[in-house]
C-alpha cells in the first residue's frame, strides 16, 4: 500500500514538473501586458490592514480614500475604482493581495500597505511588475530604496520626529529625559532611533531608555523607574494605544512633565483613551485637522458626516493620497499606463492637501511640512 | 522605589493569579488546559464594559453580569468542542487543538464584532482612585483585585474540601470512571467546573480591564500565556500554586524591568514555563503523584 | 497557458509548497505522537541564520538554506533532550513557550536588527536565474523575466517536497519509521520493548525542525523581508491547522492540509476577514468529527479498494 502511494505521488510530481516546463517552452505572451486599453475608470488597487489587530489604522484609510473616491469621482475629471485587498498585516497576505491586484484584477496603481514591513515585502513584486505603489503610512526608513516605482506620502519620521524636539527642547528647556518604545514594532523602534539622534544633536542627555512591547498593557515598572530618575520631560514612540496608557499611568504615579512622541501620538484616541492624561503630549504632525483652512474644515465636516468621527492621520493620508493619484492621472492622460502614471506622479508639485503643501522629492519621499502639535485641555492645539 | 516596585509586582501578578484561577481548576478536573481561557477573560470584559457603558449599572452588578455572561459561554464550550472530544477515545492533544481552535475563533469574533480599538470604562468607575501609604501609592482596583482573588482562592479551596459538590468535583478529577460508578453525573459535574472557570475568568477581565482602563479583542491571547506560565510555574490543578505562582510571576516581571533589561520582559514568563517544566515538571507546589486540589 | 503563468497564480502556488513544507516538518514530529508548537520557532531560526549568511555573509543560497535547517536542528537537539521527557501537552506547552522566548530573543538581537527585521533579502528567483545565466541559460522564449524566475523556483520546491515525501515513504518503511511508528501507538510498550524512546524522539524533532528551518529560509528569500511578528504564536497555529486539518497519520495528510487552507483563503478573498474565524471553527469541528484529519490510512485504503475494483471491471 505504501509503495503504491510512493509511486502514485511521484506520478504527481512528475505530471507537475512537466505541465510547468512545458509553460516554460509554451511561451504565451505576459499577462502584465494585457491591460484593456483606453480612457475610462481608472482602476487603483488598495491594500490595507483591514481585519485583524491593526485593522483600525486600515479602517481609516479605507475611509480616507472612500471619501476621496466619491469626491473625485463627483468632480468628474477622472474616475476611479478602488479594489480593496486585506493583508491582515502579515507580509505574506501583503505579497499575494499586490500580486492578485497587478496581475488579475490589471490595476493601474497600487496604495498601501498600511505597515512598513508588508512594504518591504511586497513593494519589490510592484517595483518589479512597474506598477507605481504608494505607501500612505510607511514612515520606516529606506522604504523608496525598494525602486523607482516605490512613492510615499507618510512623512518619514526623520523629517517629523526632530522638529518635535527641537520644539520641546527650546521651550521647555529640557536637560535630561527618559525614553520609552515599543521594542517588537518595527515602525516605533525606527522612530526611537530618529529620536534618540536627535536628542544627542539638541545635547540633552538621556536618563533612561525602556522599552515596552505593542500590546502590553502594564507600564508601573517602567513608570516607577522613570519618576526616579525626575526627568524634564520623557520621549515615547509607540502606536497610539500604548501612548494612551502610558500617559495615564504616568499621570497616575505623578510624573507630569510633557511627553514628546513620535507619530503614533497624532491620533484623537490617544485623547480619547487618555483622557485628561493626554495634556501635554507633544507631537509634530503633517496632518493638524484644527488648521485654519477651507480644505481641512470640509475634510473634516464632510468626513464627520460620513463616519461620525474626527479624521485621523492614517485617513487624511490616504485622502490626499487618492488626490495625488487623481492629479496624475489627469496629467499622464490615461488610465491604463502605468508606466506613464509613474512617471507623471514623480513630478507632482505644489500639491494642495488636507496634509499641507505637497511634492515629491528625486528619491519620491514627500517633501511636505509638519506642525508641532501639543495637547491642552482635551485638544491638539499648536505649540507656539 | 524598591517597595513600590515590589507593590506593581504584586499588583500585576493577582491579575495573572485570577486568570490562572479558571485554568487550573479545569487542569485540576479535566486535565485539560483550555487555550480559549484568554478569550473567555477577554469576552468577560466587554460584557462588563458594556453593561457599565450602555445600561449603565453599578460596576459590581457589571461583575456579576460579566460571570453570568462568561459561564454561559464556558458551558457553550464545553458542549460544543469538549464534550464531543470525551464521547471518543482521542490523544490528550485532541482538546488542546480544540480549545486553540475556540481561542482563534473567538478573538476574530471579538475583532469583528468589537472592533479593533480599545475602549474604556468611564471615569468613576472604581478606577481613579488611589491611596498613598508611606512611600507606595496604589489604586483601589488593584486592593479590590489582590482582595478578591485571595478571596476567591480561599473560597474556592473551602468549596472544593467542604461541600458535598466540590468532593463530587474531586472524585471527579481522580478518575472520570471511578466517580460515574460512585453514582456521580461526571458531565454534571464537569460543566459546571467549566462554567465556573469561565465565571472566574470574567470577572478577572472586568476587573484587568478596570485597572488599565482598556479593553480590546486582542488581550485575551497575552494574558491566556501569562495564565498558562502561571498553571505551570504553580502546578496544574494546584490552587494555592495558581495564586503563588501568579504573584512570582508578576515580580519577576516587575523586576525584570525595574533591575534588567525591559526589553526582556516578555521571556520571563515564557522562561519559566521551560525551566520549570525541564526542571519540576509538576511546578513549584505540586506534588509529584495524584492528589490535585 | 495564460492562467498558468499568471504571476498571482504562480506565487500563490510558491506559498502553498512551502506551506506544505512546514506541513511536512510537524508531521515528522507528529509521528512519534509528540505535538510541538515550536516550528514557527525553528522557522525562525532557519530564516534568520539563512537571511543574515547570504545578505551580510554573501553566501550561496543553495549554501545558506541547508545550512538554515541544520541551526534550526541543532537548537532543537539542544533543547529537545530535557524536552523530550515531557510528553504530551506539557511538550506542547514547552515548545510553545520556547518559540516565544526565540522571538523575543530575535528582537533583542543587534544582528537580526530587532523589530525592523531584515530587509532587501535577494530573491531566491534571481539568484537561480542569475546561477543558470552562468550555464548559458538565460532566457526561455517569450517569457518575462520574472515568469521564468517563479518557474524556476517552483520547480525547485517542487523537488524538495518531492523529495521529503520519498524520504519520508523510504523512513516510513525502515527500523526508524516502525520505531516512531510505535511510539506513537504506545509510548512504554515500546520502551518494554527495547526501544530508544528518548533517542528516536530526539530524531523526530530534530528533523522536523531541520524541515522547518528550511522552510524558513525558502520563505526568507521568497517574501524579501522577514521580521520577529512572521513568526508569532499565529503562525504555529496556522502550521498546526495544516496538520489538523489534513491528518498526520501519513504525510499526504498536512500538504493536502496545506494545500487547502493555503488555496481556500485565496479563493475566499471577500471573506478575508472570516478567515482566522474559519480557521478557528474548522480545528473544533475536525477535533470533534475527524480527529484523525481528512485522510488517514482508511481513506486511503478505501479508495484503493474502490479505483482497484473500477480498473479490474
Amino acid at each position: 500500500m505504501k509503495k503504491g502511494l510512493t509511486k502514485w505521488f511521484t506520478g504527481m510530481m512528475i505530471g507537475t514538473l512537466l505541465l510547468t516546463t512545458a509553460g516554460c517552452g509554451g511561451g504565451s505572451a505576459p499577462a502584465a501586458n494585457s491591460v484593456s486599453e483606453g480612457a475610462g475608470t481608472a482602476k487603483i488597487g488598495v491594500v490595507a490592514y483591514l481585519s485583524g489587530g491593526g485593522a483600525a489604522y486600515g479602517q481609516s484609510q479605507k475611509e480616507g480614500l472612500d471619501l476621496a473616491k466619491d469626491e473625485i469621482n463627483a468632480l468628474g475629471k477622472v474616475k476611479i475604482e478602488l479594489v480593496y485587498e486585506d493583508s491582515r498585516g502579515n507580509n505574506t497576505e501583503a505579497i499575494n493581495a499586490v500580486n492578485k491586484l497587478i496581475n488579475k484584477d490589471n490595476v493601474v496603481a497600487l496604495i498601501g500597505p498600511t505597515l512598513s514591513g508588508e512594504m518591504f515585502a511586497s513593494g519589490p513584486i510592484a517595483n518589479q511588475s512597474e506598477v507605481p505603489i504608494m505607501g500612505t503610512s510607511t514612515t520606516a526608513e529606506g522604504i523608496t530604496d525598494i525602486g523607482e516605482f516605490v512613492f510615499r506620502n507618510a512623512l518619514p519620521e526623520s523629517s517629523a520626529v526632530p522638529q518635535a524636539v527641537k520644539m520641546a527642547v527650546e521651550k521647555y528647556n529640557l536637560k535630561k529625559v527618559a525614553i520609552m518604545y515599543s521594542s517588537n514594532n518595527d515602525w516605533a523602534v525606527s522612530g526611537y532611533k530618529t529620536m534618540a539622534q536627535a536628542l544627542k544633536d539638541n545635547g540633552v542627555e538621556v536618563l533612561a531608555t525602556e522599552t515596552f512591547a505593542d500590546k502590553d498593557t502594564d507600564f508601573s515598572a517602567q513608570l516607577t523607574k522613570i519618576s526616579s530618575l525626575k526627568p524634564d520631560a520623557v520621549m515615547v514612540s509607540s502606536l497610539y494605544q500604548e501612548a494612551a496608557l502610558v500617559l495615564k499611568k504616568a499621570r497616575e504615579i505623578g510624573i507630569t512633565v510633557p511627553f514628546v512622541g513620535t507619530n503614533g501620538f497624532n491620533s484623537p484616541e490617544l485623547i480619547k483613551i487618555a483622557g485628561q492624561a493626554a495634556d501635554g503630549a507633544i507631537v509634530a504632525s503633517p496632518w493638524y485637522p484644527g488648521k485654519e483652512s477651507e480644505k481641512i474644515t470640509k475634510f473634516v465636516t464632510d468626513y464627520k458626516a460620513k463616519y461620525n468621527k474626527v479624521p485621523d492621520q492614517f485617513a487624511a493620508q490616504s485622502y490626499d493620497a487618492l488626490y495625488i493619484y487623481a492629479s496624475a492621472l489627469e496629467k499622464a492622460g490615461s488610465s491604463t499606463d502605468r508606466a506613464k502614471l509613474r512617471d507623471s506622479l514623480a513630478t507632482i508639485k505644489d500639491f494642495q492637501g488636507v496634509t499641507g503643501k505637497f511634492a515629491f522629492d528625486e528619491k519620491r519621499n514627500p517633501l511636505m511640512d509638519a506642525t508641532v502639535l501639543i495637547v491642552k485641555d482635551g485638544q491638539f492645539t499648536e505649540l507656539k | 522605589m524598591f517597595w513600590q516596585q515590589l507593590v506593581n509586582g504584586l499588583t500585576l501578578g493577582s491579575t495573572y493569579s485570577l486568570v490562572a484561577l479558571g485554568y487550573t481548576l479545569i487542569m485540576g478536573v479535566l486535565n485539560i488546559i483550555n487555550m480559549a481561557h484568554g478569550e473567555v477573560f477577554m469576552f468577560g470584559a466587554f460584557v462588563g464594559l458594556f453593561l457599565v457603558n450602555y445600561l449603565k449599572v453599578n460596576i459590581f452588578v457589571a461583575m456579576a453580569g460579566a460571570m453570568v455572561a462568561s459561564a454561559l459561554l464556558g458551558i457553550l464550550l464545553e458542549m460544543l468542542a469538549l464534550r464531543p472530544l470525551r464521547r471518543r477515545a482521542v490523544s490528550d492533544l485532541a482538546p488542546l487543538i480544540s480549545t486553540i481552535g475556540v481561542s482563534i475563533f473567538l478573538e476574530n469574533l471579538a475583532l469583528k464584532i468589537f472592533g479593533p480599538q480599545s475602549q474604556a470604562f468611564p471615569a468613576g468607575a472604581l478606577s481613579g482612585v488611589q491611596l498613598q501609604l508611606g512611600p507606595i501609592r496604589i489604586t483601589l482596583v488593584q486592593i479590590v483585585i489582590l482582595g478578591i482573588s485571595f478571596g476567591l482562592m480561599f473560597v474556592l479551596r473551602f468549596w472544593l474540601s467542604k461541600t458535598r459538590v466540590g468532593k463530587a468535583i474531586r472524585t471527579t478529577a481522580e478518575s472520570i470512571e471511578t466517580a460515574n460508578l460512585l453514582g456521580i453525573n461526571t458531565n454534571k459535574i464537569i460543566l459546571l467546573t467549566v462554567a465556573l472557570a469561565s465565571a472566574l475568568g470574567g470577572i478577572a477581565g472586568v476587573l484587568v480591564g478596570l485597572s488599565i482602563n482598556a479593553v480590546e479583542p486582542t488581550m485575551g491571547l497575552s494574558m491566556g500565556l501569562k495564565g498558562l506560565a502561571v498553571l505551570i510555574l504553580g502546578g496544574m490543578g494546584n490552587i494555592t500554586g495558581a495564586m503563588l505562582g501568579g504573584l512570582i510571576l508578576g515580580i519577576a516581571e516587575v523586576f525584570t524591568v525595574a533591575y534588567g533589561a525591559s526589553s526582556y520582559r516578555d521571556a520571563v514568563a515564557f522562561g519559566i514555563i521551560i525551566l520549570i517544566l525541564f526542571i519540576r515538571p509538576q511546578g513549584l507546589f505540586g506534588k509529584r503523584q495524584g492528589g490535585r486540589f | 497557458m495564460d492562467i498558468i503563468l499568471n504571476q498571482y497564480y504562480l506565487q500563490i502556488v510558491i506559498f502553498v509548497l512551502v506551506n506544505a513544507i512546514l506541513g511536512v516538518s510537524i508531521y515528522m514530529t507528529l509521528s512519534t505522537g509528540q505535538l510541538s508548537l515550536g516550528n514557527a520557532g525553528f522557522m525562525s531560526i532557519g530564516a534568520y541564520t539563512c537571511a543574515i549568511l547570504t545578505v551580510k555573509a554573501g553566501f550561496p543560497v543553495y549554501l545558506a538554506i541547508p545550512i538554515g535547517g541544520a541551526a534550526a536542528s541543532f537548537i532543537s537537539l539542544i533543547i529537545g533532550y530535557p524536552a523530550l521527557r515531557l510528553t504530551g501537552i506539557y511538550l506542547a506547552i514547552a515548545t510553545l513557550g520556547f518559540g516565544e522566548v526565540v522571538r523575543v530573543i530575535i528582537l533583542n538581537l543587534k544582528i537580526t536588527n530587532g523589530a525592523l527585521g531584515i530587509s532587501g533579502i535577494p530573491t531566491l528567483g534571481t539568484k537561480i536565474s542569475k546561477m543558470l545565466s552562468s550555464f548559458g541559460l538565460s532566457r526561455f522564449g517569450g517569457l518575462t523575466a520574472q515568469q521564468t524566475s517563479n518557474l524556476l523556483v517552483l520547480v525547485v520546491l517542487i523537488f524538495i517536497l518531492a523529495f521529503l515525501v520519498f524520504f519520508c515513504t523510504r523512513l516510513n518503511r525502515s527500523r526508524v519509521g516502525r520505531a516512531f511508528a510505535s511510539i506513537k501507538a504506545d509510548e512504554s510498550a515500546a520502551e518494554a520493548m527495547g526501544i530508544n524512546t528518548t533517542y528516536y524522539k530526539l530524531l523526530a524533532f530534530a528533523l522536523g525542525a531541520f524541515i522547518a528551518g528550511m522552510a524558513g529560509g525558502l520563505s526568507a528569500h521568497l517574501t524579501f523581508f522577514i521580521g520577529p511578528k512572521d513568526f508569532a504564536y499565529h503562525r504555529t497555529v496556522e502550521i498546526l491547522s495544516f496538520a489538523v486539518l489534513g491528518g498526520s497519520d501519513l504525510i499526504i495528510g498536512p500538504i493536502v492540509g496545506a494545500l487547502l487552507l493555503t488555496m481556500l483563503p485565496e479563493l475566499l478573498r471577500s471573506a478575508s476577514e472570516y478567515r482566522l474565524m474559519i480557521y478557528g471553527a474548522l480545528m473544533v469541528i475536525m477535533m470533534a468529527f475527524r480527529p484523525q484529519g481528512l485522510i488517514s490510512e482508511e481513506t486511503v485504503r478505501f479508495w484503493k479498494r474502490k479505483l482497484g475494483r473500477r480498473i479490474k471491471q
